[in-house]
C-alpha cells in the first residue's frame, strides 16, 4: 500500500524564474502534419522538450549558459528519421527552428506501444511484440475488426467461429495458456481494458449452449476497424506483465486515431462485399429415403431405394383422405402410395437456404483542429446479410476523439464511441431446430419448398400452421423431429441488439520537462438484448413454442494514475521511472425469461402467448469483479546500446484470497556498431523473463445450495423446477484458497536488419510453464462431489517465431516488398492433479486436456489396436483401448473381430491433436505508379480436425461418400456378419482393415460403428489431417491523385480497391469443411464440427474518397 | 496553477483510499447458501436423482438385455447389440453419489432429530446404493461422501449387508416419527407407514438377490401390502408444461430419439401375444389386456396410451414386487407360494397392473390349483417337479410384471448363477454374435477415471459376487 502513495508524495514541483532565451518551432511530418510528442533536444546538454499540440516546442535556455553559441538541435520522433539543425542561441529573446521529419525506412513498425499505452522505440525493447498496421487490417475487407487480425503476426491465430454475419472471433496467441480460463487475450483500447466477452447463456442455451443455439458475437467486434490507428500485439509475458492476472494470453493494444491539426479533412469510404459459402459438403443424389434399400418416407435415413430404378413420373398418391396444403395453397400432398418420381432436390434445397451474402459499409471521417485542439469525428454504417438467408448484422459506429492543450503543462484528451448493432442469427449446430442439421439430414428426394401449411386429417379436421419436414411429409404431426431448414431461417428468430458506449478520458500534466503525470478514467458499458422465438411446431422440445428474452448488461470502470520521470545518471545512462495505480471494476448481469407452451399459434413476440405461471421461467445471473494494481517500471538506457526494463505489479483481486506480485524484466543489446563493413545494418539481442497470470473465476469460494438443476440420463430430463423447486448441495465443491494461475516465460530473440535495413528478420524463441492452473478437478463421484475448482494443473509451451520482410525496391514510382511470418508452438499438459480428462467442449468427439498431450487433444471412442505386451500388460488382457499382444507384427494394427471389422474401445482414447505443427504466412506488396497489389498466403501444417457432421451423415446416407454402389464379384461379409452373395448389386464399397476385404454397406454406416451418434463409434476414422493452404487475401487498388485530378475534382485523392478474401484453399484431407470454424464457438475446445454454420469467402469493392 | 495540482492530489488520495477490496465481493450473488435452506427442501432433488437411477437409461438398458426392450436405431441399437461403454453409467452413478447420497447425508447431519426426514434419507440411500450394487457388483460405500479422495470399493455382499442394517435403522427412526404432510417428499408426501413398508420391501429385495429366501419372506411380510403403498415415479401431469414432467420413456420417444427404442419384437411381448407360440396365456389366463397395455408405439411418444402414456406412473418399489417375493420365497421354503400367487392374480384380475384405457373385459387371471403344477398339468407339460413348475410360473410372472423395473434382469442373473436355468424365461440373445447373457452393468467412466481404487471395469460378462 505504501507504494501507492509513494509516487504522489515523491512528486516535487520545481519552477524556474531565471531570465532565459528560447528555441522554438514546429515539428511536422513530410506533408506538414504536426507531430505531437517529438523529442527536441540540444545535443550534449540536458536541455530538451517534447513537442506539444500542433507540433509546437519551446526549449528554454537560462541566460548565461550558452548565449551566442552555435549548437545542434535534434528532433526525434519514433517511426521517423531524426533531423538535426545548427542554431545560434541568442542572448535573450527567441530563435525559430522548424523540423520536417521523414518517415523511417521501416515505417511506423519502428514504434511499439507498451502495456501502459505509451509509445516506445521498438529497437530499444527487449520483449517481443508485433504491430499490425491499420492499413493491413482494413485492406483485408473483414467487416469485423477481430477477423482482420488474422494471418498478420506470427503465433497469433485468429478464426471466425462461423461465417454468420457478426460471428465471434477467437484469437489465440502462442497457443493455450490456460485450461479453464479463456484463451482470449486481453484487449486494451486507448489504455483501457475492453470487454471482449462472448456470452452464450440464457436463451442461447434453449438449444444447448456454446455448441448449439446461435453463433454469438465477440464484443471486440463492436469496434470499427476504420477508427484504428494502430494495433500492437504483446505476445510475451514480460511485455504484458503489467496487466498481471489478465495477461497470460497476451495483450492486444489498440489505439484509435487522433485528430489532425491543420486544414479540416474529410474522407468517405464505401466497401461492398459479396460473400459465398467457403466449403460445401458433397451430397448424394442416387438413393432415396428409407432403410435396407427400401423407400420409406417415415425414416430418418436415406438408405432407401435406388432412385434410377424408380418408375419415373409422378408419385402415386391417394386422391382423398388426410393431406397437407401449403400456406399459399399452391401445393397439396396426399398420402403416398408409390414413390415413382426420380427427382432429387439437393441443389434446389440448398439454394433456398443459401444466397450470396453481402454487406455495404459506409465510413465517414472528418478531422481538424489547431495547435490547441484537435478532433476526429467518424461515423460508420454496416449493413450485412449473411450467406444463410435471413441472417443479418447491422452496425452503426459513432466516434468523437478530441484533444485539448489547456496550458503548457496540461493537456486533455477524450475518446468516446457509441456502437449499435442489430442482428438476426440462425440456429445451428447440435440442435434439431438448427439449419444445417435439417438441411444435411434431409433426404435427397424430398423437396423442402412447401414447409408450412395446413394438415387435414382423415376425418377432415384442419390443423393450421404445421411444419412439414422430410420425416413428416404431410405435416401429420406437431413434431417434425428435425426442422425443415426453411422453417429454421424464416419462422424462428434470434434477434440481438447491442448498445455500447466506451469512453476514455486522459489528462496529462507536465510540471517540468522530465516529469509527467497521466490520469486516465474510462468506462465501457454495454447492453445486449436478445430475443428468441420458436413458433409452435418447431422441432424437439420447442414444439409447443418458445419465446425467451435475455437482458445482458456489462459495465466496466477503469482508472489509472501514472507518474513518469526521466533521470539522467551521468552522460551515458538515462533512467525512466514509472509508477502507477490501476483500479478496475466490472459488474455484469443477465436477466432472462422463457415462456413455452404457447396457447396461441402466433408469430408475435409477446408474453401473452401464455400467461399461466407454469409456462414461464425467470432466471438471473450476476458477476462482480474488482481489482487494484500497483505497479512500478524502471527503464534504463546505457551507452546508447543497452536497454533494460524492470517491472513489478502487485495485484489485489476480488477472486483471489491474497494479493499477488508479478515481476518481469527484459534486456536489449544493440550490437550494430560492431557490424560496420558487413551486410548487417542493425543487430539486437534480447532477453526477457516475466510472470503473468489468469485470475480465478468469480464467486467460487463457497459450497452453495444449488437450485434449477435437472437429472437426465438420456434425453429424459427430470427438472426440479417442475417438482416444487428444491435444492441440492452443489456438486461443485467450493474452494476458499484460490490463487491465480501463474505463467513464467523466458524468451530469447534477435532482431537483424541487412543491406541498409532492406531485409529485416526477427527471431524469437520462448518457453513457458503455466502452473497452479485452475481446473474443475473431477472428483470421484463417490466422494459426493463431481468437481472442485482448484489450482491443480500444469502445462508448458515452447515456441519459435520468425517475422521478417524484404524491401526489393522503393522509389517514387514503384515499390515491391515481401513479408512473412512463421511460428510453431508446442504445448503439453504435464499434470492434472489425477484428473484423467478435462472436457473443453461437448460431443462424442471432444476437445480435451489430458496429461502428456497438448491442450485441445481430440478424444473419443475409437478402434481397438494391438499394443505391445509387457510385464505390466500381460498378453491377452484388454484395457478397454488396446488389445495386448506379444506378436510384434501385429502392434499398431487394428484388433479386428472374427469378420474382419474393427472393434470399438470401451473407453475413450486420444484420437488426434488439433494444434498445427506450424503455421506461416507469406505476403507480397507491389506498387507501380498508382497501382497497388497485395497478396497474402497462409499455410497451416499438420494438426487434426474432426468433421463429425460428415461422420453422422454416413448414418443418414445423404453424403457423397455413401453414394457408391457395386456388383460384387465374390461373396463378401458385412458388419452384421451376413454374407452378401457374389453378383449382388449393393450400395457400399469394399475395404480392407487389415484382415482381408470386407463389405462396408448400410450395416457398417447406419447401425454399425462406421457412422452415427453417441460414444460407441469408431471415431478414429472421423479425425482428419487439417493441413491447409489458402490465399487469405488478394487485393488490387488504384489511386487517383494527380494534380490534374485534384484540380478538376477538388478532391485530394480517390482510391478504388478490389479485394478477394479466402478465395482459394487447398486441404490435405478435409472435404467440405473449413477447419477455421468451431462447433465450440469461442471456447477452449477446437478442431470440432457438428452441423456448424459454414464459413465464407468474399469479393469486395472499396471506394475511398479523400477531400 | 498550484490549485489545480492540489485538487488533483487530494482527489487522487480520496480515490485511492476508496479503492479498498470489500471482503464479501466474491460471495456468490447468484446462489443461496446452504444454511439458508430448510432441510426438507433437499428431499425432492434427491428423490428425482433416485428416480433417474431406477427408471431411466440404465433401466432401459437392462430391459434390452432381458428380452423386454429392443433398441432399433442410434445409440440404443448399439447397446442392444451389447456395445456398451462405461460412459453410459455416468449419470446414474453420479446421481447416486452426488444426487442422492451427498444430500441425504446432509439432511441427516443438519436435522438429526427430525426422525421422519432422517428415516426417509436412510431409505433413499439404501435404495440408490443397493440398486447400483446389485447391477454392478462391488461399489464404494463405507468411505463415500467423506474426506477420502479415493473411496474403496466394498464387496457386493458387504454393501448389501450394510444397507440392510441401514434400512433397519430407517425403520426404527420412522417408527419413532410421526406422519406429517411433506410436499417435498415426492414419493409418499410424508406418510411414515408407507416409508416403513417400502423399507421392508427393499430388505426383502436385497435378501432375495442374495438367494436368502427365508429372510426375504420375513421382510416381505412387513412390506408393501397393497398397490396404494407403491413407491412410483408419478409424473405430475401439468398440461401447461411441454417438457420434463413426463413418463421418462414417453419423454424419450417425444424428442429427437423417436423411434430409437421400444418393445415391438421383444420376447416379453411374444409371451403376452396370443398369436405367438410363446404365448403364456391358458384356460385361466388371458394376457390380451396386459399385452395391449405394455405395447409401446416407438414412432411417437404421444401415440402411447398404455404403460408409457405421458403421465403413467413408473414403478420403483411396489406391491407386485413384494407379493411376488413372498410367492417365490414361500414356494422355496415350504410355504404357501401358490396362495400368494393366487392373491396376486386376483389383484391382476381387478386390473391392478393396468391403466383405465386397457382395463377391459378380456382380463382373466383365474386362481391356479395344485393340479395345474403337477407333472402334466396345465403349467407343467414338460414334467418338472411341482415346486419347480410353480416357481417357474412365479418367475415368469415376475418377468412380466416387472417390466420397467430391474427385477427381470436381476432374476435372470440370480437364477442362472444358482444353476436354475430351467426356471427362467428363455429370452434369446439379441445378436448371433453374442454367446452369453450380460452379467452386470459397467461402472461409470467418471469414477474409473478419477478413483485410483478401481482401474478398469470387469466387463459385461463378469458375474457379481451374489450371482457366482
Amino acid at each position: 500500500m505504501k507504494m501507492r502513495y509513494y509516487f504522489i508524495t515523491a512528486f516535487a514541483f520545481a519552477s524556474f524564474v531565471f531570465p532565459q532565451s528560447t528555441v522554438e518551432g514546429i515539428v511536422s511530418d513530410e506533408s506538414g502534419n504536426p507531430l505531437v510528442g517529438a523529442n527536441v533536444t540540444i545535443d550534449g546538454t540536458s536541455f530538451g522538450v517534447a513537442s506539444g499540440a500542433g507540433g509546437n516546442y519551446m526549449i528554454k535556455v537560462p541566460i548565461g549558459t550558452m548565449d551566442g553559441k552555435t549548437v545542434t538541435v535534434t528532433a526525434d520522433y519514433i517511426g521517423y528519421t531524426r533531423a538535426s539543425e545548427s542554431v545560434d542561441i541568442p542572448v535573450g529573446g527567441s530563435v525559430n527552428q522548424n523540423f520536417s521529419l521523414d518517415v523511417d525506412a521501416i515505417g511506423m513498425k519502428a514504434v511499439s506501444v507498451t502495456a501502459l499505452g505509451f509509445t516506445a522505440n521498438r529497437d530499444e525493447q527487449g520483449s517481443s511484440s508485433v504491430s499490425v498496421a491499420a492499413a493491413d487490417m482494413t485492406r483485408s475487407g473483414e467487416s469485423l475488426i477481430g477477423n482482420s487480425l488474422a494471418a498478420k503476426a506470427s503465433n497469433v491465430i485468429v478464426n471466425a467461429v462461423a461465417g454468420d454475419p457478426g460471428a465471434s472471433t477467437t484469437i489465440k496467441i502462442r497457443g493455450a495458456n490456460t485450461i479453464s480460463g479463456t484463451f482470449q487475450p486481453l484487449i486494451v483500447v486507448d489504455g483501457m481494458p475492453l470487454n471482449n466477452s462472448t456470452i452464450y447463456g440464457g436463451g442461447n442455451n434453449i438449444s444447448g449452449g456454446n455448441d448449439a443455439g446461435t453463433v454469438q458475437q465477440s464484443r471486440l467486434n463492436d469496434l470499427n476497424a476504420n477508427d484504428i490507428e494502430s494495433v500492437e500485439v504483446l505476445k510475451g509475458a514480460s511485455a504484458a506483465a503489467l496487466w498481471g492476472s489478465r495477461a497470460a494470453n497476451g495483450v492486444v493494444m489498440i489505439t484509435t486515431k487522433d485528430g489532425q491539426a491543420g486544414k479540416m479533412k474529410m474522407n468517405y469510404k464505401r466497401t461492398m462485399s459479396f460473400d459465398e459459402i467457403h466449403e460445401r459438403i458433397p451430397m448424394q443424389t442416387l438413393w432415396g429415403q428409407g432403410q435396407n434399400g427400401t423407400y420409406n418416407n417415415g425414416k430418418a435415413e436415406s438408405w432407401g431405394d435406388y432412385i434410377p430404378d424408380r418408375a419415373g413420373g409422378a408419385d402415386a398418391v391417394e386422391s382423398t383422405g388426410a393431406h397437407f396444403t401449403s400456406e399459399d395453397e399452391s401445393f397439396t400432398q396426399y398420402a403416398l402410395n408409390t414413390k415413382n418420381s426420380k427427382d432429387t432436390y439437393v441443389d434446389s434445397n440448398w439454394e433456398q437456404v443459401f444466397q450470396t451474402g453481402k454487406y455495404v459499409q459506409d465510413d465517414f471521417q472528418i478531422t481538424g483542429g489547431d495547435a490547441a485542439k484537435t478532433f476526429l469525428f467518424s461515423y460508420s454504417s454496416l449493413r450485412q446479410s449473411g450467406i444463410i438467408r435471413e441472417s443479418s448484422y447491422d452496425r452503426d459506429n459513432f466516434r468523437l476523439n478530441t484533444k485539448f492543450r489547456l496550458s503548457d503543462m496540461i493537456s486533455m484528451s477524450s475518446k468516446a464511441s457509441y456502437t449499435f448493432t442489430n442482428s438476426n442469427r440462425i440456429q445451428q449446430s447440435s440442435n434439431v431446430t438448427g439449419v444445417m442439421l435439417g438441411l444435411l439430414r434431409n433426404a435427397p428426394d424430398f423437396d423442402i419448398t412447401h414447409y408450412k401449411g395446413t394438415y387435414v386429417d382423415a376425418s377432415g379436421v384442419e390443423y393450421d400452421g404445421r411444419q412439414r419436414a422430410y420425416r413428416k411429409y404431410m405435416a401429420q404431426s406437431t413434431h417434425p423431429t428435425y426442422n425443415n431448414p426453411l422453417w429454421t431461417i424464416n419462422d424462428q428468430k434470434a434477434d440481438t441488439k447491442v448498445d455500447r458506449f466506451i469512453m476514455t478520458n486522459e489528462m496529462t500534466i507536465t510540471p517540468d520537462q522530465k516529469t509527467n503525470l497521466v490520469i486516465r478514467a474510462g468506462i465501457d458499458a454495454w447492453g445486449d438484448n436478445r430475443a428468441w422465438f420458436f413458433p409452435m411446431g418447431s422441432s424437439g422440445s420447442r414444439s409447443s413454442g418458445v419465446f425467451a428474452e435475455d437482458a445482458l448488461t456489462n459495465r466496466e470502470v477503469n482508472y489509472d494514475f501514472i507518474v513518469r520521470r526521466s533521470l539522467s545518471l551521468g552522460s551515458n545512462i538515462s533512467l525512466n521511472a514509472t509508477a502507477g495505480y490501476n483500479w478496475w471494476d466490472r459488474e455484469y448481469s443477465r436477466t432472462s425469461f422463457n415462456i413455452s407452451s404457447f396457447l396461441v399459434n402466433t408469430d408475435k413476440q409477446t408474453a401473452n402467448v401464455n400467461t399461466s405461471a407454469e409456462a414461464s421461467t425467470v432466471e438471473n445471473s450476476k458477476l462482480f469483479i474488482r481489482s487494484g494494481r500497483t505497479y512500478g517500471l524502471l527503464s534504463l538506457a546505457a551507452m546508447d546500446n543497452i536497454y533494460v526494463n524492470l517491472s513489478a505489479v502487485n495485484e489485489d483481486h476480488s477472486t483471489i484470497s491474497e494479493s499477488y506480485t508479478y515481476p518481469a524484466m527484459d534486456v536489449a543489446y544493440q550490437f550494430s556498431d560492431m557490424l560496420k563493413g558487413t551486410p548487417l545494418s542493425f543487430g539486437k539481442l534480447r532477453f526477457a523473463w516475466g510472470q503473468v497470470g489468469v485470475r480465478p473465476s468469480a464467486h467460487r469460494f463457497e459450497t452453495l445450495a444449488e437450485s434449477g438443476f435437472s437429472y437426465s440420463s438420456y434425453s429424459d430430463p427430470l427438472d426440479v423446477a417442475l417438482f416444487g423447486g428444491g435444492y441440492r448441495v452443489d456438486d461443485d465443491k467450493g474452494n476458499p484458497d484460490l490463487k491465480p494461475e501463474l505463467k513464467t516465460e523466458t524468451e530469447f530473440g534477435m532482431d537483424l536488419r541487412f543491406f541498409d535495413d532492406r531485409f529485416a528478420l526477427g527471431i524469437t524463441s520462448y518457453q513457458n510453464e503455466v502452473k497452479d492452473m485452475l481446473i474443475n478437478v473431477s472428483k470421484s463421484p463417490s466422494t459426493g462431489y463431481d468437481t472442485q475448482y482448484m489450482n491443480a494443473a500444469t502445462m508448458e509451451n515452447k515456441g519459435l517465431e520468425l517475422d521478417g520482410s524484404y524491401l526489393f525496391m522503393n522509389d517514387a514510382n514503384k515499390g515491391l516488398d515481401m513479408y512473412f511470418n512463421w511460428a510453431q508452438n508446442k504445448n503439453k499438459v504435464t499434470d492434472l492433479a489425477g484428473t484423467e480428462v478435462i472436457y473443453l467442449g461437448t460431443g462424442s468427439v471432444n476437445s480435451v486436456a489430458i496429461v502428456g498431450y497438448p491442450v485441445g487433444t481430440l478424444h473419443g471412442t475409437g478402434s481397438k489396436i494391438y499394443a505391445k505386451a509387457d510385464a505390466d500388460n500381460p498378453v491377452d488382457s484388454d484395457d478397454g483401448i488396446n488389445v495386448f499382444t506379444d506378436d510384434n507384427s501385429l502392434v499398431g494394427k487394428f484388433a479386428l473381430n472374427a469378420n474382419g471389422f474393427p472393434q470399438i474401445t470401451s473407453l475413450k482414447r486420444v484420437l488426434g491433436d488439433p494444434n498445427p505443427d506450424w503455421r506461416g504466412t507469406l505476403g507480397l506488396n507491389a506498387r507501380w505508379k498508382n497501382f497497388n497489389m497485395n497478396v497474402l498466403f497462409e499455410h497451416s501444417q499438420g494438426g487434426d480436425f474432426s468433421p463429425r457432421t460428415q461422420w453422422v451423415l454416413r448414418r443418414f446416407g445423404t453424403t457423397k461418400e455413401t453414394e457408391n454402389a457395386l456388383t460384387l464379384s465374390q461373396d463378401m461379409i458385412n458388419f452384421d456378419g451376413d454374407t452378401v452373395l457374389a453378383g449382388t448389386f449393393v450400395r457400399g464399397s469394399i475395404h480392407d482393415f487389415g484382415g482381408g476385404e470386407v463389405l462396408l454397406d448400410e450395416t457398417w454406416y447406419r447401425h454399425g460403428i462406421g457412422g452415427g451418434f453417441g460414444d460407441n463409434q469408431a471415431y478414429n476414422f472421423a479425425v482428419k489431417d487439417a493441413t491447409f493452404s489458402r490465399i487469405k487475401e488478394l487485393s488490387l487498388s488504384y489511386t487517383f491523385s494527380s494534380p490534374v485530378f485534384r484540380k478538376t475534382t477538388n478532391l485530394s485523392s480517390v482510391t478504388l480497391r478490389w479485394t478477394g478474401r479466402n478465395l482459394w484453399a487447398k486441404y490435405k484431407e478435409l472435404v467440405g469443411i473449413d477447419p477455421a470454424t468451431n462447433q465450440a464457438g469461442v471456447a477452449n475446445g477446437f478442431g470440432l464440427d457438428y452441423f456448424t454454420n459454414p464459413s465464407t469467402k468474399s469479393y469486395l469493392f472499396t471506394v475511398l474518397v479523400n477531400y | 496553477m498550484k490549485n489545480i495540482f492540489s485538487l488533483i492530489l487530494v482527489g487522487s488520495m480520496l480515490m485511492l483510499t476508496s479503492c479498498e477490496m470489500p471482503t464479501d465481493l466474491n460471495d456468490n450473488p447468484n446462489a443461496i447458501t446452504l444454511q439458508d435452506v430448510d432441510a426438507n427442501l433437499f428431499l425432492n432433488g434427491a428423490q428425482l436423482a433416485n428416480i433417474m437411477i431406477q427408471n431411466s437409461h440404465l433401466n432401459r438398458i437392462t430391459g434390452m438385455f432381458s428380452g423386454q426392450l429392443v433398441g432399433y436405431t442410434s445409440l440404443y441399437s448399439n447397446i442392444y447389440g451389447y456395445s456398451l461403454s462405461t460412459v453410459e453409467s455416468n449419470d446414474e452413478w453420479n446421481g447416486c453419489y452426488t444426487g442422492v447420497l451427498t444430500n441425504v447425508r446432509y439432511v441427516r447431519d443438519v436435522v438429526p432429530d427430525d426422525k421422519l426426514l432422517v428415516g426417509i434419507a436412510k431409505v433413499l440411500e439404501a435404495h440408490a446404493v443397493g440398486t447400483l450394487a446389485i447391477l454392478m457388483g462391488d461399489v464404494p460405500y463405507s468411505e463415500v461422501v467423506s474426506e477420502v479422495e479415493d473411496p474403496a470399493f466394498d464387496t457386493q455382499g458387504s454393501v448389501l449387508t450394510a444397507l440392510t442394517s441401514l434400512l433397519d435403522g430407517a425403520i426404527s427412526d420412522l417408527e419413532s416419527a410421526s406422519t406429517r404432510s411433506e410436499s417435498y417428499d415426492l414419493y409418499y408426501g410424508g406418510d411414515k407407514d408407507k416409508w416403513i413398508a417400502a423399507a421392508y420391501t427393499l430388505k426383502a429385495r436385497y435378501a432375495l438377490v442374495q438367494s436368502d429366501y427365508a429372510s426375504a419372506l420375513t421382510a416381505a411380510n412387513s412390506g408393501i401390502s397393497s398397490s396404494d403403498g407403491d413407491m412410483n415415479y408419478i409424473p405430475r401431469g401439468d398440461a401447461a408444461i411441454s417438457e420434463g414432467d413426463k413418463n421418462l420413456f414417453n419423454a424419450i420417444l417425444s424428442g429427437s430419439r423417436t423411434g430409437d427404442i421400444g418393445n415391438n419384437g421383444s420376447y416379453l411381448l411374444e409371451l403376452l401375444n396370443d398369436t405367438t407360440a410363446t404365448y403364456r396365456g391358458n384356460a385361466k389366463t388371458n394376457e390380451t389386456a396386459r399385452h395391449n397395455y405394455y405395447k409401446i408405439d416407438e414412432t411417437s411418444g404421444e401415440g402411447n396410451l398404455g404403460v408409457i402414456e405421458r403421465y403413467e406412473p413408473m414403478p420403483m418399489v411396489t406391491y407386485f414386487e413384494n407379493q411376488l417375493i413372498k410367492a417365490e420365497a414361500a414356494a422355496r421354503t415350504g410355504g404357501d407360494g401358490l396362495g400368494y400367487l393366487n392373491e396376486y392374480r386376483a389383484w391382476l384380475s381387478s386390473g391392478g397392473r393396468l391403466n383405465a384405457t386397457f382395463n377391459d373385459s378380456t382380463i382373466l387371471y383365474g386362481a391356479y390349483d395344485n393340479a395345474d403344477f403337477a407333472s402334466g398339468g396345465m403349467e407343467n407339460a414338460d414334467g418338472l417337479s411341482a415346486v419347480d413348475a410353480l416357481l417357474r410360473e412365479i418367475i415368469e410372472e415376475r418377468y412380466v410384471s416387472g417390466f420397467g423395473t430391474y427385477m427381470p434382469f436381476n432374476d435372470h442373473r440370480r437364477l442362472r448363477g444358482d444353476g436354475e436355468t430351467n426356471l427362467i424365461p428363455p429370452f434369446p440373445l439379441n445378436t448371433t454374435a453374442a454367446s452369453e447373457h450380460v452379467e452386470r452393468i459397467p461402472y461409470a467412466q467418471d469414477e474409473l477415471t478419477s478413483n485410483s481404487m478401481m482401474d478398469d471395469d470387469p466387463g459385461l460378462y463378469a458375474e457379481t459376487e451374489v450371482n457366482k
